[in-house]
């Protein structure tokens, strides 16, 4: 038992998926969190990535075609009925029984789950107050607004109380509020509830708010893996900077404040500064260069850099090597 | 403390077993079933014949009740494996009727509300979700046909004695067989049907039109190539030749029981097969 509470969450050994006579996902290794820690791992990529099939993978809805993958360190090719029982998934796509009450619809779920009746009818109640549809938990689902829909999907997956939730594009068609408050109820899943939280996503900032861990896909391969609460850490921040005038020694010149920046023509720089050291040196080193400050952007977004250039957008991403560095 | 303000905490309980699991889908899908008025009234309907039948055996069984009636007639109205093969023809068509109503509304909200997902990635295995929905129908089917069937022939023994039963105790083996082979078939009709169209209404008339399209067609091939295994392929007709062997009847010109038997198992085969290529929590388009 304590050897499955230390797995990772997800292990993947030159896992490879077909449908049809396509290869979705060619051969991918990995291991991301750690059971039982409480931590979001956000799996990030463009459309066709490959991100559904491996989630649909995992939870035993495809084969392999070769390799292997295991969710709580039990394998989803033959292990699934054991998993399930611990496992809360949240599809992507509208998913419930219409003529259900969503209290009803909640509770047979949970009983479905193994929850007895009158557990699983109270656990329906709680969660359907936490997700904030206490007040509509008696109306039919085809009822249901987008947003609310999307809770009542959340509702569902941790009914349970799952060791890990699944969340295929959890804030999708949801309006800014609902987005922030669906953010913050993943937040409490992990950090209160303790339950390991896999987001599917390709909203960066989503992943960005909530993860601990991002995997990035192209082309169903995994492109890049990072920590991001190392990232956090760092506390870099990203600066855009574009100039007019000869910025040939603006290279050097950043060094003088132990920054990094890397050209991308007609005048323009991608800049990381270090911990400590704002945006108005910049201002005051382009000032000494003789350069026109035409555009200055000051961005903490560093997933977005990351997944630029995984995605091959970036030919290098400043600070590369302390990124690197932080992935453990 | 109120609900609402005691908050979400997970549950560590302890977990049912798969047992108690599995029953959940039949539990919710009974309730949901008996709440509609028209299959009520049906169910209700179907018992009018098993009433009346248990007032013929009641009327057999007391001699001096038929003093008055002519002796080729009193002879002729007994209870014996043709008395209950007639129960079984009224019992099999109200069957028929509440399968078409009962079934789509099964399997076929999940599919248009793409609730597999749902299902399946709890621990549900497609076979065990196809079960339980089997489980609903059988069940449902089996309040009309040989639960009733059972009673009466219970009633029967009660009245007649050891004796009967003795000798007639393969009639009641028979009936309770042959009504499970006929749900079997009836129940997977209606799955399939719902399994591949999503109105309701649509495969409602679709398992229904599946009886008698096959015995239009049976009887096409009977009449066009003069020949009487035609009706082979209709499944009322073979389970007819099933029962008429169970009960010790003489069953009508055509293949024998033997044969139809193998035809319904095909049936049986085919059915669970076209549900099978259905009921995927993902459809993969090649």
């Amino acid at each position: 038992m304590s050897d499955v509470n230390t797995s990772p969450v997800v292990e993947l050994e030159d896992l490879r998926v077909r449908l049809g006579r396509r290869e979705i996902l060619h051969g991918i290794t990995c291991r991301l969190g750690v059971s039982g820690t409480g931590k979001a791992i956000g799996l990030l990529g463009p459309n066709g990535a490959g991100k559904s099939t491996l989630i649909l993978t995992l939870l035993g809805f495809l084969r392999p075609s070769a390799g292997r993958a295991r969710i709580l360190g039990l394998d989803c090719a033959h292990s699934m009925g054991d998993a399930r029982s611990r496992i809360g998934y949240m599809p992507e796509n509208d998913s419930f029984i219409g003529d259900m009450t969503a209290v009803g619809f909640v509770r047979q779920m949970a009983e479905l789950s193994g929850l007895p009746a009158e557990a699983a009818l109270e656990k329906a109640h709680q969660v359907l107050f936490h997700v904030g549809l206490g007040e509509a938990r008696y109306r039919e689902l085809r009822t249901y607004s987008l947003g609310m829909k999307q809770m009542a999907k959340l509702a569902q997956a941790i009914v349970h109380g799952p060791e890990l939730v699944i969340l295929d594009e959890p804030t999708n068609g949801l309006d800014p509020a609902a987005r922030r408050r669906m953010l913050k109820l993943i937040a409490e899943m992990k950090n209160e509830q303790g339950m390991n939280v896999l987001v599917c996503s390709h909203l960066l900032r989503d992943i960005e708010q909530v993860c601990d861990e991002a995997v990035i896909m192209k082309d169903g391969a995994v492109v890049h893996h990072c920590n991001l609460e190392e990232e956090r850490r760092s506390n870099r921040s990203f600066v855009e900077l574009e100039v007019t005038g000869d910025d040939g020694n603006l290279r050097t010149a950043l060094t003088e404040i132990d920054a990094e920046g890397v050209p991308e023509g007609l005048g323009r720089w991608r800049i990381v500064l270090p911990p400590g050291v704002q945006v108005d040196a910049i201002w005051s080193l382009a000032g000494r260069q003789n350069l026109l400050v035409r555009k200055l952007t000051h961005r903490r977004d560093t997933l977005e850099e990351i997944f630029l250039k995984a995605m091959g957008h970036l030919a290098h991403t400043p600070g590369e090597s302390s990124v690197e560095a932080g992935q453990g | 403390m109120a609900v609402y303000k005691r908050g979400y905490r997970r549950y560590d309980g302890p977990l049912t077993g798969r047992w108690a699991r599995f029953l959940v889908l039949p539990r919710y899908a009974w309730r949901r079933l008996y709440q509609q008025r028209l299959v009520l009234l049906l169910t209700m309907l179907a018992f009018v014949w098993p009433l009346l039948c248990a007032g013929f055996i009641y009327l057999t069984n007391h001699a001096e009740l038929l003093q008055g009636l002519d002796r080729d007639f009193r002879q002729f109205i007994q209870v014996n494996g043709q008395f209950f093969s007639i129960f079984m023809y009224v019992q099999a068509g109200f069957a028929v009727f509440l399968a078409a109503l009962a079934g789509p509304g099964l399997i076929a909200p999940d599919l248009a509300n793409n609730a597999l997902p749902l299902y399946f990635s709890r621990p549900l295995t497609r076979w065990s979700y196809a079960l339980a929905r089997l489980t609903v129908l059988m069940g449902m089917l089996s309040v009309v046909t040989w639960v009733p069937g059972l009673v009466l022939f219970a009633l029967q023994v009660g009245l007649a004695g050891g004796a009967w039963f003795r000798a007639n105790w393969t009639i009641g083996v028979g009936m309770v067989a042959g009504f499970l082979v006929w749900l079997l078939i009836l129940s997977l009709v209606a799955m399939a049907s719902s399994a591949y169209v999503k109105w309701r209404v649509v495969a409602a008339a679709i398992s229904l039109a599946f009886f008698f399209i096959l015995s239009g067609v049976g009887e096409m091939i009977d009449q066009v190539l003069r020949v009487t295994w035609g009706h082979i392929i209709d499944p009322a007709w073979a389970v007819n030749q099933v029962w008429c062997a169970l009960l010790g009847v003489t069953p009508p010109e055509g293949p024998g029981a033997a044969a139809s038997a193998w035809a319904l198992a095909a049936m049986i085969v085919l059915l669970a097969l076209v549900i099978e290529r259905k009921l995927r929590p993902v459809e993969v388009v090649s």
